[in-house]
């Protein structure tokens, strides 16, 4: 699933995906497929991106339950 | 000892993984094609003394490693149906190497008593196999239960 609120964050911030990937030690591919949602990231690179973003991992990655 | 800076992130390290995981099954499974096509032509044990001790290095490596981390496998359960199962493929590829040589290098008429040298040494690699697969699985859920308590008790 695409993570709309990551890239909403990202924009927000006013901040490329190489920006971004730069600040967290990533690649612009990687932080492309996170919010393409091809990749899931470790709990630690969620946090990164959090703390670069100034959001929670609620905003970012938190998912309601689809059933 | 000091270290190489790892310069991949996360995603990429992880892709490298899958592509040495592939790498690693393919020159295992090449390995063994080479020794089975070697044995078929012919090829004295000095021949492939190199793969083979390789190929084996590589299976108690991997044996050694699981079971000390309480692995059994991806798909097959540390159980006595799936032992049976795994072993009698082995016996089966045995017959079907050891069959196909004398096929190969037998120059007189068919004769059904030799199939019984396949016939046996199958059984046998079967018989082997289930004993050995019993005793490393019984050590694997051994080892699983073990590292599973000592979690536990890091927990409490």
């Amino acid at each position: 699933m695409k993570n709309i609120a990551m890239k909403m964050a990202r924009v927000e911030k006013d901040f490329s995906q190489e920006a971004l990937a730069q600040q967290v030690g990533v690649t612009r591919q990687t932080i492309g497929m996170i919010e393409a949602g091809k990749f899931n990231p470790s709990l630690r690179l969620c946090l990164d991106i959090c703390h670069a973003l100034g959001k929670t991992l609620n905003d970012l990655f938190w998912e309601e339950e689809t059933v | 000892m000091k270290r190489f800076k790892n310069h991949l992130d996360e995603r990429q390290e992880q892709e490298l993984l899958k592509i040495e995981h592939n790498g690693a099954w393919g020159a295992f499974i090449g390995l063994l094609a080479a020794i089975f096509i070697q044995g078929i032509m012919g090829a004295p044990f000095s021949q492939i003394a190199g793969e083979w001790i390789v190929f084996m290095a590589v299976c108690i490596y991997m044996v050694i490693a699981c079971a000390r981390h309480g692995i059994w496998d991806r798909y097959l359960q540390p159980k006595a149906s799936h032992n049976l199962l795994a072993s009698m493929v082995g016996g089966v590829i045995v017959f079907a190497f050891n069959t196909a040589v004398i096929w190969r290098y037998w120059d007189g008429a068919f004769e059904p008593s030799l199939l019984l040298i396949p016939l046996m040494s199958g059984f046998f690699v079967f018989v082997l196999c289930f004993v050995l697969t019993s005793l490393t699985s019984a050590y694997v859920k051994k080892r699983a239960k073990k590292l599973e308590a000592d979690a536990e008790d890091e927990d409490a």
